[in-house]
């Protein structure tokens, strides 16, 4: 089995922007935010991507989960038996194979209740489909309790017996505070089946308690899960602690992976990235 | 028979281009789904009719009085119902919506005010020139000669002026504009005046020709959204060249089916394009998923 | 007494088009202007069924539910891929093309002279439906039928991903499920319960032509679940009622017919305006337009 769950092969992309200058004048120019990059995503294993603003990192994760094309290359995944190429393939397909987002705003249901966020990112989706849900009453019955008793079991698990998000279920995701609708954004993540999880930034703007409920968490989804992590951060401290490998990236492509260690205390890593 | 047809379509389709200009003055700046805008542009149909014909005020006066009201109408509901929803952080389909009602209200309130019936600004049979075979009346002289010297100084004003490079950049992003120092508030209100004056100006030379009833407005306004698809969201230029488009093609579908089918062609081209050619002949491809 | 008996049964129709509207356009967020297109199509259809391929009621009901629902892929395939105001746009364009050729393909359909006469749809083939009291039945019953089962659907799981659809559709592709495949069932579930009311609408009034199926329609379909209210059951069916008796109201304070039109589409106009700017979730709908 290979040792790879991802792997990105000279991957390009390109935007044109058609800007009026201020002179009045129009023009188009075309620029690679990503310029022939490749990249090796280890199974089991938790990666770290690191790079000024605006080097692509979140496109990259855009042309993994499916909501981008790139211009040319490709995204091999290994998938149970077999690689399969994740290019042209669209953002729900790829999430069924196994491949998990979590983005850098959100993007949880804010008007939904905190349950039903838990409720619509499970694996299982019988009931979704109208209809099926009245004709087969008693299975959908069974299988919403097994679906609660699941969202039960995650808020327990990651957050303690006596946690906030099962106390609040039914109120509206949006009353939680920011920092409980990022823990909302992960904890979803384990009502999914995924191999790999490609996380944006998961520490941005929340208090350094929140930071260390994120980081153990994360770590139960890849000691007891076995998931693979994929993850953007500008935390370095995070990433020393956390990450067992690290990717540079730069001017569209990854120019240092290593060890934290290794990546962080490169000289070029320095000066470009920390500017020291 | 079809040289004629096609000159007809050719001067209608330059109505089209001002009407359907006055509508992208709305559109590209705040994308507005702006659907009063029907409404306005009959509104100025009957202002013409009450001071020409009911106040038997000379014609070029009423126009200027009609154009003028009619402007005001605009930059009252500017005023009185999307900036309000816009400083609320409104969503556009809320603005639409209240758009819808805004229409609603006007032609029904023209309706009970001068009856549902279609009403003839010019009771006379126009003179006409005749080239060749072509018969061109006045009206339709002056409809064409009106639109494209406003077509023309549009495009001057657009390209050569300070508001007009403005009003390019808002076109793109209007957040980056404030920060710029650039008004909002005055440039909207700018557009408005505008849109209306545009709208006035091509209502006023077809009712003279048709006549006119509370609902010309919506296959009008139909028009305006189609030409700036075909031509292409974003540009100026694009509305122009859709409405001639649309006038030509309508004249065809006269002289292959029957007049019966000319809707229609508006219509289908909206759909066609749609689905093949979101971004329009002019435009760039840009996602429209 | 007919009168009010009459009213009711309009107002049976008009729930089954905004509870089923609602599903669109509160439910899922997909402001559409094609309602009065399924409407007429599901009345032409209920003609074809009852006068021509001589149907029993249930076979019919059936048979419209079905077609009309096809009629929707149509559209719903092409348009569900644009964003935002293109998909309205794509909608109000199939919703007059609907009607011209309704209007203009007169050897089929008649055109503008319209279809007089529709039989009276035969339960279990046998007993005619038609008059008061029957049709107060038939609409009554069709009503809460459609009020119970789309009741169930919005609190369903399926409710659930149109809820999320509404919310935050991004989510919902990266959680695994296909958001096409749910706006396609949406606008086909919706459209085929429109397409009943159009048959309803046919049998009762025994005569149609296509003025009564047109954009105006649409609009007024529309601001009927805007103003009632989006996003849950009863918010639509206060819109259905509100807008069948306020004409009642107004004929009844005393306005003369010919303005009492205008008026009240002046009301409704009014509403909306009001309603956006300070109540977007409508009378009694609970969820505000994005």
């Amino acid at each position: 089995m290979n040792e790879d769950i991802l792997q990105i092969n000279s991957i390009k992309k390109s935007f044109v922007r058609n800007i009026v200058n201020i002179i009045g004048k129009e023009e188009n120019e075309r620029f690679f935010i990503i310029d022939d990059l490749d990249l090796q995503i280890p199974r089991g294993k938790i990666t770290a991507l690191i790079g000024g603003n605006g080097a692509g990192k979140t496109t990259l994760f855009n042309i993994i989960s499916g909501f981008l094309s790139p211009d040319s290359g490709d995204i091999m995944y290994q998938a149970e038996n077999k690689q399969m190429s994740v290019i042209g393939l669209l953002p729900y397909k790829i999430t069924r194979l196994g491949i998990g987002r979590m983005f850098q705003d959100d993007h949880i249901f804010h008007d939904m209740s905190v349950l039903d966020n838990m409720l619509l990112a499970d694996a299982d989706d019988f009931g979704e489909f109208p209809f099926i849900s009245i004709i087969y009453n008693k299975k959908n019955k069974i299988i919403e309790r097994e679906r609660i008793e699941k969202a039960n079991s995650i808020f327990k698990e990651l957050f303690g017996e006596d946690n906030p998000f099962w106390k609040k279920r039914d109120d509206p995701a949006k009353s939680l505070s920011y920092g409980q609708q990022r823990l909302l954004g992960l904890a979803r993540l384990f009502m999914g089946n995924y191999d790999l999880v490609l996380l944006d930034e998961p520490t941005a703007g929340v208090n350094p308690q929140i930071i260390n409920q994120i980081l153990i968490i994360i770590r139960s989804m890849v000691e007891e899960k076995g998931v693979a992590v994929f993850l953007i951060e500008h935390n370095m401290k995070v990433v020393l602690d956390l990450a067992d490998f690290c990717s540079f990236m730069s001017h569209g492509k990854i120019t240092a992976f290593g060890t934290p260690d290794d990546v962080i205390g490169d000289d070029e890593v320095r000066r470009i990235y920390l500017g020291v | 028979m079809l040289l004629q047809l096609l000159v007809n379509g050719l001067i209608i389709g330059s109505i089209y281009s001002i009407v359907a200009l006055g509508y992208a003055l709305i559109y590209n700046t705040t994308r507005i789904f702006h659907i009063a805008y029907a409404s306005i542009y009959m509104f100025s149909s009957y202002m013409l009719l009450s001071f020409y014909r009911n106040l038997n005020i000379p014609f070029i006066i009423s126009f200027i009085i009609a154009i003028g009201l009619t402007i005001l109408l605009s930059i009252l509901i500017e005023i009185l119902v999307y900036r309000p929803l816009n400083k609320k952080r409104s969503s556009l389909n809320v603005i639409m919506i209240s758009s819808i009602g805004v229409m609603i209200i006007i032609i029904n309130m023209i309706a009970i005010f001068y009856g549902n019936e279609t009403k003839i600004l010019n009771p006379n049979i126009s003179k006409s020139i005749s080239i060749g075979n072509i018969i061109i009346t006045y009206t339709q002289l002056a409809q064409f000669i009106v639109s494209l010297i406003l077509i023309f100084i549009f495009l001057i004003f657009l390209k050569y002026t300070k508001f007009g490079i403005k009003t390019r950049a808002m076109r793109d992003d209007s957040i980056l504009c404030k920060v710029f120092g650039m008004d909002i508030n005055r440039m909207r209100l700018m557009f408005f005046m505008l849109s209306a004056f545009f709208a006035a100006v091509g209502s006023g030379l077809v009712a003279y020709d048709v006549g006119m009833d509370p609902y010309v407005g919506m296959p009008m306004l139909l028009i305006a959204v189609v030409a700036l698809i075909i031509g292409g969201v974003g540009r100026f230029e694009a509305p122009i060249l859709g409405g001639f488009i649309i006038g030509i093609l309508q004249s065809l579908a006269v002289w292959a089916f029957s007049s019966r089918w000319q809707d229609a062609v508006t219509f289908i081209l909206l759909i066609l394009f749609l689905l093949l050619r979101p971004q329009g002949l002019l435009g760039e491809k840009k996602r429209a998923v | 007494m007919n009168y009010i008996f009459h009213i009711i049964i309009i107002i049976n129709i008009y729930i089954i088009l905004t509870v089923s509207t609602n599903l669109l356009v509160g439910m899922a967020n997909l402001i559409s202007l094609a309602q009065a297109a399924f409407y007429g199509f599901g009345a032409y259809l209920g003609v074809l069924a009852l006068m021509i391929l001589k149907l029993p009621m249930i076979p019919t009901i059936f048979f419209v539910m079905f077609f009309t629902a096809l009629l929707s892929l149509i559209i719903a395939f092409p348009s569900l891929r644009l964003k935002g105001d293109y998909f309205i746009l794509a909608t109000l364009g199939f919703q007059l093309i609907v009607f011209t050729i309704l209007y203009n393909w007169v050897s089929v359909t008649r055109g503008p002279y319209g279809i007089p006469g529709i039989p009276a749809p035969k339960l279990i083939g046998i007993i005619p439906i038609s008059g008061i009291i029957p049709f107060l039945i038939l609409s009554s019953i069709l009503a809460g039928f459609v009020i119970f089962i789309f009741y169930k659907l919005v609190h369903s799981p399926f409710g659930r991903v149109l809820k999320g659809l509404r919310d935050d559709e991004i989510a919902v592709k990266s959680l695994g499920r296909n958001v096409t495949k749910y706006k396609i069932l949406t606008f086909a579930i919706s459209s085929a319960f429109i397409g009943i009311a159009g048959f309803i609408y046919a049998s009762y009034v025994t005569y149609i032509d296509p003025t009564s199926f047109n954009l105006d329609e649409a609009i007024f379909i529309l601001a009927a679940v805007l103003i009632g209210g989006t996003g849950n059951i009863k918010g639509p069916v206060v819109g259905a009622v509100f807008v069948v008796i306020l004409p009642e109201l107004l004929r009844f304070v005393g306005f003369p017919d010919s303005i009492a039109a205008n008026l009240r589409q002046i009301v409704y106009g009014l509403a909306l305006i009001i309603l956006m700017r300070y109540r977007p979730q409508g009378i009694a709908g609970e969820y505000k337009l994005q």
